[in-house]
């Protein structure tokens, strides 16, 4: 059972929030983009051992959508690493 | 009851859910809204309705069913300016009133929420767990109250009667 | 008659007996007594029967590291494999051994000793191979099996689950744990303390100690009453904090809680901090036959004797490699025992120990190298260490010593990690990977003044306060010379008692290749089950440690894995049980459906609605076919009230609703409203529904009943975190507006009956439109959408409403003939139609032009979601070639065809080309008609296609296009 921090009600167990995968880089726009770039964006989801930056939606709380960094190690909620880190 | 406490269901509240920024909606409403509560999770009355920030951007008012169409007219839904939206919801929860020594006993078997005092205060209502349903909990004179989804009432009935043993 | 009571002292009311019943025959023990001390108390040494080769076994231990005295209760409080230690007696308390039939002293299983050297280590695994485990599982159960849970539920009681919070967990109320309490609660922090025994102390219940000049047990009791004084404490005793989860998140059972009807309550505990003030657990030194009754663990035997009033033994022998057993035979000669010497494998004995015990006699250097007697110990054979002259020494009692191992589970549990201390020879806490500390002899701190301490100096450090004054307690202090096993052994020298583990099991293990300690643990069982190995685990790791050359902190432990002692079932579930571990949700009309018979169905996110209405002696069939001729012919009514209801206010939410759905909505006039098709981003379709523009800035849309809140999540999703900025609100309304919903060709004369100020012409309220008004006096919001392909008012009104609402209908339609339509009947209306149902057709593979439905794909837009996976998938090599489509079948012929049965190509036993997605009996057609999922179906219109059932039955159907039923749409237009 996760502590997880929601920005507007503190930290609440993990119940109350609905998992919502892992953070994807932000939709490109489409016409920028050929068939296998979108394919790759589609359809490649982060899966590292270590921290990973997931969104989690609070169902039974406030409503927010939110992002932790959680480390698929331990279960840690960590920092986010320094870019280029 | 081998708990000491007195569940009692209460009738429909008046309830009207606001959106969109508070000084917008203090502006449209004008002085017919209690204050609007600064620290998220706290509500605060005006004797005629209690005004609860129960996330970002998102307030519930609540009063007796007998005020909601004097509220109504005064927040006038149909006509708020885009940037907020108020949606009469009144129907939308079933409230229980948890009364007694040990009401703190009874939601410590229904939420995960910590109801300390310190953690949840006088003015105290938020959005959390009960029995795994979601559910607004506030804090009261002499105890707590509880609102589900209606659709949940006679379930929560039951468990609250079977937590109380 | 080996035991028996003592005349006074102990933890126990020597004028209060307690009569209980052990495999049948009656016995007398005294409250404060456990079942295991009763037994002892009445000379009973044969408890049970061994796992696997039914060897007698006696009692060890006198808590929840018992690894052999396992009974059954039976009567009212029945529960199996339970450890004779850890129950409390009770009035009329019924127990039986478990292992054994039909009694230990007499067991037919014993058998298996004879063939005892055939049972090695993965004897099971290799032996019962073929044709397959399953086949020979039930027997080998039967024979190794422990008690079977109780037949039926406790007649009495419940159980309770809560959740706690508190800044400190304190887990034991031992020396350490209270003196931890004490400072935590005095700086303020809310604490939870937790202990598992009947009554707190810890080990200072079993010894003979002082602490500030008083009896220990004086301050315990003052601290105790400190505790409880304080407004932000919570003191658990007989409650076990068993789990400990991610982020101090622990879980803990209370056996015995003070209410009236509570069997056993469990706590979901966050905390700050936990402090693990668990103590420590003696372990056994293995040699030849050690698991003869008679043989017991020294910390036990203190503890029968100052605890209990029990004198387990007439003739104590002591084996020791280490200081603590020389308190015990001080206590047993206090007590009036007789101690014939003291075995100790350490060459130089410190003097301090010799000194508790200056009368006895020391055989400094010397092991036990087996014990003797049948079904109870009679001697024990002892030997040099270094090899010499062997001698057997007449006892009835062994009392062993290997050292202690700090109770390390719920620390290690938490991740924190364990390092092994050569000096105290044994694991201890090491790094905390969370709010994690240990303290007293859980952290090593054996003598009791540094127990103390450390308590303190660990609270001290959580709550900020200076380390306060520690109390003066005498105690010898701890020194030991690790001895793993005998090697001079003779006989089985057990490791796991419970399990009936050797050091011939493990080296067996080894030398097949099981290294590393976890390998071993799983081939050999070692450390598994009831007692999880508390003894002995040690002990395995240092025979591993030994044979393979290796110190014992380089072959590790195993993963500590809750829970720590046995946890019953219905403390977890706590109250959900029966009605609440499923509850159903409600519309204001579901008593109605109830009173009237409704057969209820489950219809997705809880709802529960009316299935179909029977009359007296309807078929289901019949009552279905009525509900539908109604709807068709006449007009029906149902509750729609749980599809799922969203507000949507806002400047941008015409362009989130098209991002949303893979129509235009955006177009949209005031009053007016389209079906569309929500899809994800691959391309896969999410969920269908309805969405109306209220006027300039308000929306409503619908969801089907079960995607209600994934739908929810969806919108703020992309709202949050894709579209920051959009002016667009949300609000879930699906509670206030529940409705009933007319259909038929008579639905609009019902609406005029019912009265209403909304013009009902077809020209003023066309379909797909949405009017606000009342009827029947009641304020209402009416839509002309239709699920079933007739002409449909769904009349919403607050729930408040409703059941007027409802009764209102079935007055003003009872001149039409109006029936109540369950979702059975729904279904065959929705499959004449050809109307899509999720979870039948959209089957999370098929897409929109899968369905015939490309004109619901806008090629406006630019931009939607799901917009470009399908794209590129239909462009992709098949181009939408080999795609299963949505057909008509009609069955040739004319018979019913299971919902899911596959089509093959000719009927033939080749891979499936489709399946059917439903199939009913239609009152228009008058014949059974189905959908079906059929490879390039729509280009196979008109031709016949093969449903193949299981065995082989062969059904050609006609495939056709999907809507069975007024193909125009003229009547639901109507």
């Amino acid at each position: 059972m996760l502590l997880i921090t929601c920005p507007f009600c503190g930290p609440r167990n993990e119940s109350e929030f609905v998992y919502g995968g892992p953070v994807k880089p932000p939709r490109p726009d489409p016409a920028t983009r050929d068939d296998a770039e979108w394919t790759e964006w589609l359809t490649h989801v982060p899966n590292p051992v270590g921290p990973v930056e997931e969104q989690w939606w609070h169902a039974r709380g406030c409503g927010t959508w939110l992002t932790i960094w959680r480390d698929t190690r331990s279960h840690d909620i960590v920092g986010a690493p320094h870019d280029g880190g | 009851m081998s708990h000491d406490v007195t569940i009692t269901p209460l009738e429909t509240q008046a309830l009207f859910d606001l959106r969109g920024p508070a000084t917008v909606l203090r502006d449209w409403a004008g002085d017919s809204l209690p204050a609007f509560p600064q620290r998220p999770n706290t509500g605060s009355s005006n004797g005629r309705a209690t005004l609860m920030f129960l996330g970002p951007d998102h307030w519930i008012l609540r009063a007796d069913l007998a005020r909601e169409d004097a509220f109504e007219a005064a927040l006038r839904p149909v006509a708020a300016p885009p940037e907020i939206s108020i949606v009469r919801i009144s129907d939308t929860l079933a409230f229980f009133r948890i009364i007694g020594p040990e009401a703190g006993e009874i939601l410590s078997i229904a939420c995960p929420l910590d109801l300390h005092p310190r953690c949840f205060g006088h003015d105290a209502a938020s959005f959390t767990a009960a029995f795994g349903i979601k559910a607004l909990v506030i804090r009261c004179e002499g105890g707590f109250e509880l609102a589900v989804d209606r659709s949940y009432l006679p379930m929560m009935t039951e468990c609250l009667t079977a937590a109380a043993g | 008659m080996a035991g028996k009571r003592l005349a006074k002292g102990g933890r126990i009311d020597h004028d209060r007996p307690l009569r209980f019943t052990f495999n049948g025959r009656a016995y007398s023990g005294l409250a404060g007594d456990t079942l295991a001390s009763a037994l002892l108390a009445n000379g009973l040494r044969l408890t049970a029967r061994s796992f696997k080769y039914h060897r007698p076994r006696g009692i060890v231990g006198a808590g929840v590291e018992e690894p052999s005295a396992l009974v059954e209760l039976t009567g009212a409080d029945a529960a199996g494999n339970l450890q004779a230690t850890t129950v409390p007696l009770t009035d009329g308390l019924e127990a039986r051994s478990v292992n054994c039939w039909p009694s230990p002293a007499f067991d037919l299983g014993a058998v298996a000793q004879l063939a005892g050297r055939f049972i090695p280590a993965g004897f099971y695994y290799k032996t019962f191979k073929w044709p397959n485990w399953q086949l020979y599982a039930p027997a080998i159960r039967r024979a190794a099996g422990l008690a079977a849970a109780p037949r039926t539920p406790p007649a009495e009681g419940r159980y309770e689950a809560r959740y706690g919070h508190c800044d400190l967990l304190i887990a034991g109320a031992g020396p350490a744990g209270l003196m931890a309490a004490q400072v935590a609660a005095r700086a303020g922090l809310r604490v939870m303390i937790v202990d598992e025994g009947t009554e707190p102390g810890g080990a200072l219940l079993s010894r003979r100690l002082q602490i500030a000049g008083a009896p220990a047990l004086q301050w315990v009791e003052e601290a105790v009453a400190e505790l409880a004084a304080l407004p932000d404490v919570i003191h658990l005793q007989q409650a076990t904090v068993w789990a400990c989860r991610e982020h101090n998140y622990l879980m803990a059972t209370e056996r015995a809680p003070e209410r009236p009807g509570l069997m056993e309550r469990s706590w979901r505990i966050r905390a700050g901090h936990v402090i693990t003030a668990t103590g420590a657990m003696e372990r056994a030194i293995p040699f030849g036959n050690n698991d003869r009754p008679g043989v017991m663990l020294a910390s036990a035997v203190q503890s029968y004797v100052n605890r209990y009033a029990v004198l387990p033994g007439r003739r104590a022998v002591i084996f020791a490699n280490n200081n603590s057993a020389y308190a015990v035979a001080a206590d047993l000669l206090a007590a009036g025992g007789q101690v014939v010497a003291i075995i100790d494998s350490r060459a130089d004995v410190p003097e301090a120990a010799r000194a508790l015990v200056p009368q006895l006699t020391v055989r400094a250097g010397h092991v036990v190298i087996s014990a003797h007697g049948a079904r109870a110990l009679r001697g024990v054979r002892i030997a040099p260490l270094a090899g010499g002259p062997e001698e057997t020494l007449a006892c009835d009692l062994l009392a062993v010593s290997g050292g202690w191992n700090p109770a390390v589970h719920l620390w290690s549990q938490s991740r924190s990690t364990l390092r092994y201390d050569e000096a105290l020879a044994a694991f201890l806490p090491d790094r905390p990977a969370q709010a994690f500390s240990a303290a007293g002899a859980a952290a090593g701190a054996f003598a009791l003044e540094d127990a103390l301490r450390s308590g303190a100096e660990v609270a001290a450090r959580i709550a900020n306060v200076a380390v306060p004054e520690i109390p003066d307690a005498q105690d010898l202090p701890y020194a030991i010379a690790p001895h793993w096993r005998v090697e001079a052994a003779r006989g089985k020298a057990f490791l796991d008692l419970q399990n009936d583990v050797t050091v011939d099991d493990v080296h067996l293990a080894l030398r097949e290749g099981y290294s590393d300690v976890e390998l071993v643990k799983r081939y050999t069982t070692a450390g598994m089950g009831i007692d999880q190995g508390k003894t002995g685990n040690v002990n395995v790791i240092g025979t591993v440690a030994l044979a393979r050359g290796l110190e014992p902190g380089a072959v590790g432990t195993t993963t500590f894995r809750a829970p720590w002692t046995p946890v019953s079932f219905g403390a977890i579930a706590g109250m959900r049980d029966g009605q609440l571990a499923l509850p159903w949700r409600h519309t204001p009309v579901t008593q109605w459906n109830l009173d009237r018979g409704a057969v209820m169905y489950e219809a997705g996110a809880r709802w529960r609605r009316p299935g179909y209405f029977p009359r007296p002696g309807e078929t289901m069939q019949e009552a279905v076919d009525r509900e539908c001729r109604a709807v068709r012919f006449g007009v029906g009514v149902y509750d729609g009230s749980p599809l799922g209801k969203f507000e949507l206010k806002g400047r941008c939410v015409g362009r989130f609703l098209d991002f949303l759905y893979s129509n235009i909505m955006s177009s949209l006039t005031p009053g007016n409203g389209r079906y569309g098709l929500m899809l994800s981003d691959d391309g896969l379709i999410m969920d269908d529904g309805v969405c109306f523009r209220l006027d300039a800035g308000r929306w409503m849309i619908s969801t089907s009943t079960g995607h209600a809140e994934a739908i929810h999540s969806h919108m703020e999703e992309q709202l949050q975190m894709r579209c920051p900025g959009w002016n667009v609100l949300i609000t879930p309304v699906t509670s206030q507006w529940t409705n009933a919903t007319i259909c038929g060709p008579q639905a609009r004369a019902v609406m005029e009956a019912l009265g209403t100020d909304i013009d009902l012409s077809p020209e003023a309220f066309p379909f797909m439109s949405l009017r606000d008004g009342h009827v029947a006096g009641l304020p209402a919001r009416v839509v002309r959408v239709s699920f079933t392909g007739e002409l449909s008012f769904e009349v919403n009104v607050a729930p408040r409403h409703m059941r007027e609402l409802w009764d209102r209908v079935m007055e003003a339609g009872a001149d039409f003939g109006i029936l109540p339509v369950g979702s059975e009947a729904s279904h065959v209306l929705r499959v004449e139609k050809g109307f899509l149902s999720l979870g039948h057709e959209v089957d999370g593979t098929v897409d929109a032009h899968d369905l015939g439905m490309g004109w619901v794909m806008s090629r406006k837009k630019d931009d939607y979601l799901g917009k470009r996976a399908v794209a590129i998938r239909r462009a992709g090599s098949h181009g939408g070639a080999g795609r299963r489509e949505l057909v008509g079948v009609l069955p040739e012929p004319d018979c019913p065809i299971p919902e899911g049965a596959p089509l093959t190509p000719g009927g033939r036993r080749e891979a499936t080309e489709g399946f059917v997605t439903a199939c009913v009996w239609s009152v228009v057609q008058e014949r059974w008609v189905g959908l079906a999922l059929l490879e390039n179906g729509h280009a196979r219109q008109g031709e016949t296609a093969y449903v193949r059932l299981k065995g082989g039955a062969v059904i050609p159907v006609r495939v056709s296009a999907p809507c069975h039923y007024d193909p125009d749409g003229q009547r639901l237009r109507s």
